[in-house]
C-alpha cells in the first residue's frame, strides 16, 4: 500500500485529473487548490489515464466555466471542475443542462457557505444544497482518504450510470486538512474506469458526420415527457454506485456503501448526517458504545438520488430515535434538507405499510460556516434523543439565547485516544510555521508507521497574520475532525501571542510549552503575566524557551524561525528519536529548497545545527509570582458593543458568544479597526520635525494609515503629552497660523518602511537620516500611542481650509484606517485617499476580493467617521455584481433625493425663503463651502420641521440628509473588473448614470493567491500562465473611451500622486459615470513593496502603464478628450520587467520565451503609444451639449 | 601583416583581442558579430557571488514567506515555477554561448568568501567552458582587516576554485595592491594560470541634487591604460602567469601597447558598448597594421619588448621618473 500525507484538495485534484481530458476552473477558495494542482501538472506535462496532457483553462467566471464544461463534454470530451459557494451557484444553470441531458461528468465542491448577511469562506452545506434540484447526484465523503476515494467512484459511476456527479466534501475541514492516506494508483483507476463507459460518452458526441440537434426549445405538449423520460436512470443508479463501489473494494480492500452505518448493532439512538462531521460522529459512537450505550451513526454518503430501500436496509431496526442533523439552514423550512428526505422516507414505508412503528425523530443544525463539531456536541445530540420530550428542531454548536433552541454541551468532555499525540502551534503568517508543520506530518506520515494529521486556522489579516496548525499523531487511524481541545504539546512562535491570546486555554495537564521569546531563559519566568504563570503552575507544563530569532538571523534567515521551532518540537515531542528526526529534517529541507538555491538550503541547515543549543527548559515554580496582568484586548473606552462583541472575536473568543449579542441582519457598526491594536511593526517610522517640508508624502503613501500628517489650531493642542511635538505650518500660505505634525500610529504601523522611502528630506551633513526614520517600535510605543490618542482628540480644522492640491490632500482626515491588507499594500491608499476627499457622503459597492476582506472582514473594519460620525457606508454584494449594486444604490438614492426635493417643493410657500434657496441651490460634493452650508440648512430645516405638523414633515425629516448630496463609488480589483464583472462594469458605464468606478489593479487575482486575469501583463508568470502570459493586457481603459460618454482615467499613485488627485477629482465632478483605473503594486509580484514607488514609476515610465485622463468634457471646448500624463517612453520595457519576480521567473526558467515575450510587450506598448498619441491629437468641433436625464442628484441642484 | 595567434590559457586564440566579461554575454547577436569581427574568445560576465546569494533569499523571503499565510491564497506564484535562483540560467547561457560560438568561451566567477560558492567553478567546467577568470572583489571596510588577512583570503579562494576544476584558471584583480609581484607570486603558487590586469570598478558615483550615490556606468577610455600596461611591465618575465590587459583599450595602438608591455591577450569591453561590434575589427586591423608597420611578424616578438626587463630605458617604468613626468603635467597644465 502506497501511504501519502496530502491534503483533500489535493488528493481529490490528483484523482480528477487522471480521469479527465478537459478541466474548466475558476477560482474560489477553498476549491481554488485543486485548480491550481491541476494548471501545474498540466505545465509538467503530467498525463492523465490515457496518456494525455489535460487541457486547463481558467475561464472569466464560474458561469464561464461551466459554459465551457458543457461544450467540451457536448464535444465528447471528459471533464471535471472544481468549485465551491457562490461559484457553484453561477454554474447552476448549465449543471441542469448537463443532468438534463443525461451527460457523464463529476465535478469536485470543497463545500462552503453561501454568503447571505455576511460572507464567509468556511464550510458548510448550503452551496451544495442548492444545487440538490438540478439532477445531478450528490455524494458526500468525509474525509481525505474518502474525498479521494469518493472521487475516483465518482468519476467511474458516472460514465456507467450517465447522471452526472457533484463529488462533494467539507471546505478546510478536509479540502485542507492534511492526513495520511492510501492512495490510489493508475492501475487502481484503470481498473475501476469503465472504458465501455467512455467509448459510450464519446459516442454521443456532437458530430456532423452524425448530426444530431441539442438544446432545442419545447412546448407544453413535449417538456414534462422528456423529463420524465430520464426517471429509470435516476432508478438505477443506486444499483450502477453500489456496483462501481463493490469494484473500488475489490481493488483497494476499502468498502462503502451509500449509508455507511456505524455502532450498536442493536441501537436504540441513531444520528445521521454526512460530511467530515460524521467522522466525529463515528468516533463518538465508538467511545459511547465502549460505555455501553446502545447508540449508532449512519453517515449518509449518497444524498441524491435518495435510496429509500438502503437507507431503511442501512438503519438498525431497532431503532427508536433519530436525530437528523443538517450543515445548512433553510429558513423557513419545515426542516433542513436531510432531515426532510429523511423523514419523507420513513413517512413513505410507514403509509406503505412496510414499517409498524416509526422512530422519533428530530433535527438540528451544526457547523454553519465550519462553527466546531466536537464529540461534546455529538454527546449533546444523543443526550437530547433521551429526552422525553426532545427539542424537534434544534442547533448545536452556539448558544441560542433568542429562540432557545441550542443545545447544552459539556466542553470539557475529552474522548480522544491518550495514544493520539496532540500539538498546537501559534504561528505568523510570514515565519514559516505552517509550512514546516507540514513538513513534519510528511516526516511522520511517510517516515513512520504513525498516522498523521494536520490542520491550520489562519486569521483574515494580511499581514501579521496568525496561524494556529493543530497536529495529532498517533498509531490508530484519526478520525477527529475538529480543533484540538487538550494538547500534550503547545508552541508560541511569536512573543507578542502571550499578550493577545489566552494561548495555554488548550494545553492539557502536563503540557510541554516552547516559547519563542527574545530574552534569557532565567529572564522568561518573571515576564510572563499572570495569566499565562496561573496556567502553567496549575498544569504542571514543562516549560521550555529558545530565542528563535536570533538563531534564525544569525543563519541569515531573517524572520523565518520555522526550521529552528521544527528543531525543537522534534526534540521536545519524543516521537522519532533526536538524529533520527533532524535527518529527516535536513532531507525535507533538500527536497524542498534545493530547486530555490543552495544558499537557501545552506542557511536552512545551519539554523537547524544551531537550534538545539539555544533551547533551555525554564522550571516552573510552584506558584504564581507576577502581578502584571495580560493587557486589556480593548481599550476601557471602546464603545459598549465592541466590549462585548468585538473583544471577544478578536479574543478568539467569538463562539461562546450567544446568538443575542449578534446584529440580526448584518449590519455592524464601522470603526473599529482603532480597537485592534496588533503592534505587528519591529520598527516604526519616527518624526524629526527638524527636517520635515511638510511635503506629506508619508501620509499619502502609507497603506494604512498609520502614519498621518495634521495641521490644527495651535491653541488647540494645549495639555499634549510632553513628547508631542509640533512645529508651525510653513509651506502652504493657505494654512499660515496653524500648527503642523506628523504622527504615527505605532500599534498599526507594520513596518512597511513606504513612508521613509518617499521621504525626500535629509540631513544635509548626515543624508542618511530623514526627516521620517525607521526606530524600534518598543523604544517608542507607549509615548506614540499617547501622542496618536492626544491628536485624535484634537479638532480639525474646517475641511474648506486644506487645498485641493496633492500635497495638502493628506491633510484631510482619512476615513479608512488600519486596516488588516498586506504590509505595502498598493490598493489601500487609493481608498484612504478616495474617502479623505469624499468620505463623509460616500457610499461604497465593493466587489469580493482583497479589498473586501481588508474592508469587510470581522473582527474589526477600517471605514470610520469624522467627528461628526458621518462616513463611508460600506457594503459587499458578490465578486460579479459590484458595478450593478453600485449603479442600484445610485439609482434607489437618485429616487430619494427626488422625493426630499418634491416634499421640499411642495412646502415651499410655508418654509422661510431663505432657507427654501439654501437648500435648492448649487451644491457638488467636492464644493466644501456649499457641502457646510447645505448641512447646516439642512440642520435648520429640521429645527423648522420641529415645529410643524403632518406627514409630510415627518417625511421630509427623515430624507432630510438627502439634501446633501452622496457620491456613490463601486470598488473591486481586476479579476472583477476585467473578467467576472466586465459585463456588469461595462453596463454600468453604459448606463450614463453618476457612479464611479475604481479598479485597483494588481493584474491577478490577489485575494486567492495570484491567478493570472485580463489584466495580468504580457511576459508575467502567474497561476494559469505558468509559462508567462502570451497576450497582452486588456486595456480596459480603451474600452471604456470607446462610449465617448464615460470619462476615464488611468493613474499611479504611488509615483504620480499629483495626476492621482487630479483623475479622483475630476471622475467626482463628471456628469456621468467614471472608471479609474489603478496600479497596485502586489506582493504577487514578487519584491519588495518597499520600492513600489520607484517600481511604479519604472512602469509608466516604460508604457507598461501610461498614467492618462480621458474627460468627455474636453469636446465641448473643442480639445481633445485624452490627455496623456507621461508621454514619453522613457525606458525600456525590460528595465520595468526585470525587476519583478513574476517577470524574472520565466527569465530563469525559459530565457529565451522571456526575450520573446519581452521583446513582444515592448512592442505592443509602443503601439498603444502610438495609438494614444493619436487619439490626444484628434479635435473635435465642438457641439452643443445633449440634454441630461437624471444621472444623480449631485449635480442637478 | 604580423600573424596574430596567441595562446593563452593553454588556448589556441587567432587573436590577443578578447570579448571582456561584460553585459554583452545576454546578447549572442553580438558576440557572433564580434567573433566575425575578429574576437579571439570571449569572456562571459560574472557569476556574482553576492547576486546569486541575494536573489535566492530574496525569493525565500518575498515569495516562500507568503506560502502557508492565508486561508484564501495557499501561495502568490504557481508550485511548478520553483525555480532554481542558483547557477542554472548561467550554466544554460553557457552552453549555449559554447555551442554557437566558434572561439573559446570563458566564464567568469566573482566572489570573496572561500565557502561553497566555489562549488560553482565546477558546474562551469561541467557545463564546457573553456577557462574560468575569477574575479577577485574585496572592499576592505572593517579597520581590523589587515592588508595580509584580505590576501590570504584572497589567496585561499584561489586555490579552492583551482582545486575544483581541471580547466586553466586565470585571476582578474583590482590594481590596489600594495606588493603586487609577492601576491602574483601567491597567485601562481595557489595554481592559477593566467592574470588579468585589472579589474574596472563600477564605482557609485554622486548624484548632487538628491544628495545620494547612485549606480551608474562609467565606459574607460585610453587614459586608464597605463596603469595596466605599468604592471604587466613589471610583472613580465618575474611571474609564469600569463597576463591579458583589462580596462582602457580603445584603439589599435592601445592594444599593441599592451602587447608590448607583456600581455598575451587583450580584452575591450567599453569600445565594443560604445561603438558596438564593428570596434573590435577597427582595432584588430589598427594594431596590425601598426606591429606590421613596426616590423612585427608574430605577436611573440612583440610581447614585452617594452617591459621592465627589456625596455631600453626601463628606469622611466619605476618611480623616479613617475615623479617627474608628474610635474611636467602640472607646469604644462599652468602655461597653457
Amino acid at each position: 500500500m502506497a501511504f501519502k500525507t496530502l491534503d483533500g484538495n489535493e488528493a481529490v485534484a490528483s484523482v480528477a485529473y487522471r480521469l479527465s481530458e478537459t478541466i474548466a476552473i475558476y477560482p474560489i477558495t477553498p476549491a481554488s487548490v485543486m485548480g491550481e494542482h491541476a494548471d501545474d501538472w498540466a505545465a509538467l506535462g503530467k498525463p492523465n489515464l490515457w496518456g494525455q496532457v489535460p487541457g486547463v483553462v481558467e475561464m472569466q467566471s464560474e458561469a464561464g466555466a461551466a459554459g465551457a464544461m458543457h461544450g467540451a463534454l457536448q464535444a465528447g470530451s471528459l471533464v471535471t471542475t472544481f468549485t465551491a459557494s457562490q461559484g457553484l451557484l453561477l454554474m447552476l444553470p448549465n449543471l441542469y443542462k448537463i443532468a438534463g441531458e443525461l451527460t457523464p461528468f463529476c465535478m469536485h465542491v470543497a463545500a462552503r457557505s453561501l454568503a447571505t448577511h455576511a460572507l464567509s469562506i468556511f464550510c458548510d452545506h448550503s452551496d451544495v444544497m442548492s444545487a440538490r434540484g438540478t439532477g445531478f447526484a450528490l455524494l458526500a465523503s468525509g474525509s481525505v482518504q474518502e474525498a479521494q476515494d469518493l472521487a475516483a467512484i465518482g468519476h467511474a459511476v458516472t460514465l456507467e450510470s450517465r447522471i452526472p456527479v457533484m463529488h462533494f466534501f467539507d471546505g478546510f475541514r478536509t479540502s485542507h486538512e492534511i492526513d495520511k492516506i492510501v492512495s490510489l494508483s493508475d492501475e487502481d483507476l484503470q481498473a475501476l474506469v469503465s472504458h465501455e463507459g467512455v467509448e459510450a460518452h464519446r459516442n454521443r458526441r456532437m458530430t456532423p458526420d452524425h448530426p444530431v440537434v441539442r438544446g432545442t426549445s419545447q412546448n407544453p405538449d413535449a417538456f414534462f415527457q422528456s423529463r420524465e423520460a430520464t426517471n429509470p436512470f435516476y432508478q438505477a443508479f443506486p444499483e450502477h454506485l453500489e456496483a462501481v463501489m463493490g469494484r473500488f473494494a475489490d481493488i483497494t480492500g476499502r468498502e462503502y456503501q451509500l449509508f455507511d452505518y456505524v455502532g450498536h448493532p442493536e441501537a436504540e439512538r441513531v444520528v445521521i448526517l454526512m460530511g467530515s462531521g460524521a467522522e466525529c460522529a463515528h468516533e463518538t459512537v465508538e467511545w459511547l458504545m465502549a460505555q455501553g450505550e446502545k447508540v449508532g451513526v449512519l453517515k449518509v454518503r449518497l444524498f441524491r438520488p435518495f435510496a429509500t430501500d438502503r437507507f431503511l436496509q442501512a438503519l438498525p431496526d431497532t431503532v427508536q430515535h433519530l436525530a437528523v442533523l443538517d450543515r445548512t439552514k433553510e429558513p423557513g423550512a419545515q426542516g433542513e434538507p436531510l432531515l426532510l428526505e429523511i423523514s419523507g422516507a420513513l413517512m413513505e414505508t410507514y403509509s406503505r405499510g412496510d414499517k409498524q412503528v416509526l422512530p422519533r425523530v428530530i433535527g438540528g443544525r451544526y457547523g454553519l460556516s465550519s462553527r466546531e463539531f466536537t464529540p461534546a456536541m455529538v454527546c449533546a445530540v444523543f443526550a437530547q434523543l433521551n429526552e422525553p420530550a426532545p427539542k424537534t428542531r434544534f442547533t448545536v454548536g452556539v448558544r441560542d439565547d433568542v429562540t432557545n433552541l441550542s443545545l447544552d454541551v459539556d466542553s470539557t468532555l475529552d474522548i480522544e485516544s491518550p495514544k493520539t499525540r496532540r500539538a498546537l502551534f501559534f504561528g505568523l503568517g510570514a515565519d514559516g510555521t505552517v509550512s514546516s508543520n507540514k513538513a513534519s506530518i510528511k516526516i511522520l506520515g511517510e517516515g513512520t508507521e504513525l498516522f498523521a494529521q494536520g490542520h491550520f486556522v489562519y486569521d483574515s489579516k494580511k499581514s501579521g497574520a496568525t496561524t494556529v496548525s493543530h497536529l495529532r499523531f498517533g498509531p490508530l487511524p484519526i478520525r477527529s475532525s475538529y480543533e484540538i481541545r487538550q494538547a500534550q504539546f503547545v508552541a508560541v512562535h511569536a512573543p507578542q501571542f502571550l499578550e493577545r491570546f489566552d494561548v495555554l486555554e488548550h494545553a492539557a495537564p502536563g503540557a510541554t510549552v516552547l516559547l519563542n521569546v527574545p530574552w534569557a531563559p532565567e529572564e522568561v519566568w518573571d515576564r510572563l503575566s499572570v495569566e499565562v504563570q496561573q496556567v502553567l503552575v496549575e498544569r504542571k507544563a514543562h516549560l521550555f524557551v529558545i530565542d528563535a530569532a536570533e538563531v534564525a538571523e544569525k543563519a541569515g534567515l531573517e524572520r523565518r524561525i520555522n526550521t529552528v521551532m521544527q528543531v525543537c518540537f522534534f526534540a521536545l515531542a519524543d516521537i522519532l528519536p533526536r538524529d533520527e528526526a533532524i535527518g529527516h529534517i535536513k532531507e525535507s529541507i533538500r527536497q524542498t529548497w534545493c530547486r530555490r538555491g543552495p544558499e537557501v538550503v545552506r542557511r536552512n541547515i545551519e539554523a537547524v545545527d544551531s537550534a538545539l543549543e539555544n533551547l533551555h527548559e525554564v522550571t516552573v515554580p510552584g506558584e504564581v509570582t507576577a502581578t502584571r496582568r495580560r493587557p486589556p484586548t480593548v481599550p476601557d473606552d471602546a464603545p459598549d458593543f465592541v466590549q462585548k462583541v468585538t473583544r471577544l472575536l478578536m479574543e478568539g473568543q467569538g463562539d461562546k458568544l450567544p446568538v443575542s449579542a449578534f446584529p440580526i441582519d448584518g449590519t455592524w457598526p464601522t470603526g473599529t479597526s482603532q480597537y485592534e491594536k496588533r503592534s505587528i511593526a519591529l520598527e516604526i517610522p519616527i518624526w524629526e520635525s527638524d527636517l520635515c517640508v511638510q511635503c506629506n508624502f508619508c501620509a499619502m503613501i502609507c497603506p494604512h494609515t498609520a502614519i498621518v500628517s495634521k495641521v490644527f489650531e495651535p491653541e488647540s493642542a494645549k495639555g499634549a503629552p510632553e513628547t508631542f511635538e509640533a512645529v508651525a505650518e510653513s509651506f502652504t500660505p493657505e494654512l499660515e497660523g496653524l500648527d503642523y505634525r506628523i504622527q504615527v500610529a505605532p500599534e498599526d504601523c507594520t513596518g512597511c518602511g513606504l513612508c521613509v522611502e518617499v521621504c525626500p528630506a535629509k540631513d544635509r551633513s548626515q543624508p542618511k537620516r530623514k526627516a521620517i526614520n525607521m526606530r524600534p517600535l518598543e523604544d517608542h510605543r507607549v509615548a506614540e500611542a499617547a501622542n496618536l490618542a492626544f491628536l485624535r482628540s484634537v479638532p480639525d480644522v474646517p475641511r474648506d481650509r486644506i487645498p485641493r492640491d496633492f500635497k495638502s490632500l493628506p491633510l484631510l482626515i482619512p476615513l479608512f484606517e488600519y486596516s488588516g491588507a498586506c504590509a505595502g499594500c498598493g490598493e489601500t491608499p487609493y481608498i484612504r485617499l478616495l474617502t479623505q476627499l469624499l468620505g463623509d457622503r460616500l457610499l461604497i459597492a465593493n466587489a469580493t476580493g482583497c479589498s473586501s476582506i481588508y474592508g469587510g472582514n470581522l473582527p474589526t473594519t477600517p471605514y470610520t467617521v469624522n467627528a461628526d460620525g458621518r462616513g463611508p457606508t460600506w457594503n459587499n454584494s458578490l465578486f460579479e455584481d459590484a458595478a450593478e449594486l453600485g449603479l442600484g444604490m445610485r439609482m434607489g438614492l437618485n429616487k430619494l433625493v427626488s422625493r426630499a426635493r418634491q416634499l421640499l417643493e411642495d412646502m415651499k410657500e410655508k418654509l422661510p425663503a431663505q432657507l427654501y434657496r439654501d437648500l435648492t441651490g448649487p451644491c457638488a460634493t467636492l464644493d466644501e463651502t456649499a457641502m457646510a452650508a447645505r448641512r447646516e440648512a439642512v440642520s435648520r430645516l429640521r429645527e423648522w420641521l420641529a415645529d410643524q405638523q403632518g406627514p409630510a414633515m415627518q417625511e421630509l425629516n427623515s430624507l432630510a440628509d438627502e439634501l446633501c448630496p452622496k457620491s456613490v463609488w463601486v470598488i473591486g480589483g481586476d479579476g472583477w473588473a476585467y473578467d467576472i464583472g466586465y459585463g456588469g462594469l461595462d453596463h454600468a458605464l453604459a448606463s450614463g448614470q453618476n457612479i464611479r468606478l475604481l479598479v485597483l489593479d494588481t493584474e491577478v487575482y490577489s485575494n486567492t493567491g495570484g491567478q493570472q486575469s485580463k489584466a495580468t501583463p504580457m511576459g508575467a508568470v502567474a497561476k494559469f500562465a505558468a509559462a508567462g502570459k502570451e497576450t497582452r493586457k486588456k486595456d480596459l481603459g480603451l474600452l471604456a473611451m470607446s462610449y465617448g460618454h464615460v470619462y476615464v482615467a488611468q493613474i499611479a499613485m504611488q509615483s504620480h500622486s499629483n495626476q492621482a488627485s487630479k483623475a479622483l477629482q475630476e471622475a467626482e465632478n463628471f456628469d456621468g459615470p467614471a472608471l479609474i483605473i489603478a496600479h497596485s503594486p502586489c506582493i504577487a509580484h514578487g519584491y519588495d513593496l518597499v520600492h513600489s514607488p520607484a517600481q511604479q514609476k519604472r512602469a509608466v515610465d516604460s508604457w507598461a502603464w501610461p498614467i492618462y485622463r480621458f474627460d468627455p468634457r474636453r469636446t465641448h471646448e473643442g480639445l481633445p478628450p485624452l490627455q496623456l500624463d507621461s508621454v514619453r517612453q522613457k525606458v525600456p520595457m525590460k528595465t520595468y520587467m526585470q525587476e519583478e519576480a513574476r517577470f524574472r521567473m520565466l527569465e530563469l526558467r525559459d530565457p529565451q520565451r522571456y526575450e520573446q515575450l519581452a521583446a513582444a510587450a515592448s512592442d505592443a506598448a509602443k503601439e498603444q503609444r502610438e495609438l494614444y498619441m493619436q487619439l490626444a491629437g484628434i479635435h473635435f468641433e465642438p457641439h452643443e451639449q445633449p440634454e441630461q436625464k437624471d444621472k444623480g442628484a449631485d449635480h442637478h441642484d | 601583416m604580423t600573424d596574430l595567434t596567441t595562446r593563452w590559457l593553454g588556448l589556441d586564440l587567432h587573436s590577443p583581442l578578447v570579448v571582456g566579461a561584460s553585459p554583452l554575454t545576454d546578447d549572442l547577436d553580438a558576440l557572433k558579430a564580434c567573433v566575425d569581427a575578429g574576437a579571439g574568445a570571449v569572456v562571459m560576465h560574472s557569476l556574482f557571488e553576492e547576486q546569486l546569494i541575494a536573489e535566492q533569499m530574496a525569493a525565500h523571503r518575498f515569495i516562500d514567506s507568503r506560502i502557508n499565510t492565508d486561508a484564501e491564497a495557499r501561495s502568490f506564484f504557481p508550485e511548478s515555477e520553483v525555480f532554481a535562483m542558483g547557477s542554472s540560467s548561467y550554466l544554460k547561457r553557457l552552453e549555449q554561448l559554447q555551442s554557437s560560438l566558434d572561439v573559446p568561451v570563458i566564464a567568469s566567477l566573482n566572489g570573496i568568501s572561500p565557502g561553497g560558492w566555489t562549488q560553482h567553478a565546477r558546474e562551469l567546467e561541467d557545463a564546457g567552458a573553456s577557462a574560468i577568470e575569477l574575479n577577485l572583489y574585496d572592499l576592505a571596510t572593517d579597520p581590523s582587516d589587515t592588508a595580509t588577512t584580505l590576501e590570504q583570503r584572497q589567496l585561499e579562494v584561489v586555490g579552492s576554485v583551482v582545486e575544483q576544476v581541471s580547466i586553466p584558471v586565470s585571476i582578474k584583480l583590482s590594481p590596489f595592491y600594495s606588493a603586487l609581484p609577492a601576491f602574483v607570486a601567491g597567485v601562481e603558487a595557489a595554481g592559477a594560470r593566467g592574470l588579468v590586469l585589472f579589474n574596472r570598478f563600477y564605482q557609485p558615483t554622486m548624484d548632487l541634487d538628491e544628495l545620494e550615490l547612485s549606480r551608474e556606468v562609467v565606459l574607460s577610455t585610453s587614459a586608464e591604460l597605463p596603469v595596466r600596461l605599468h604592471a604587466m611591465a613589471m610583472l613580465f618575465n618575474r611571474t609564469t602567469l600569463e597576463m591579458a590587459a583589462s580596462g582602457g583599450v580603445h584603439t589599435g595602438d592601445d592594444a599593441a601597447k599592451a602587447i608590448l608591455s607583456g600581455a598575451t591577450a587583450v580584452q575591450v569591453v567599453s569600445a565594443l558598448l560604445a561603438e558596438g561590434p564593428s570596434a573590435l575589427a577597427r582595432i584588430t586591423d589598427e594594431m596590425n597594421q601598426r606591429l606590421t608597420t613596426m616590423g612585427y611578424t608574430s605577436l611573440i616578438e612583440a610581447r614585452g619588448a617594452l617591459s621592465l626587463d627589456n625596455a631600453p630605458n626601463a628606469q622611466t617604468w619605476e618611480r623616479l621618473n613617475y615623479a617627474r613626468l608628474l610635474q611636467g603635467w602640472q607646469s604644462s597644465g599652468r602655461t597653457s
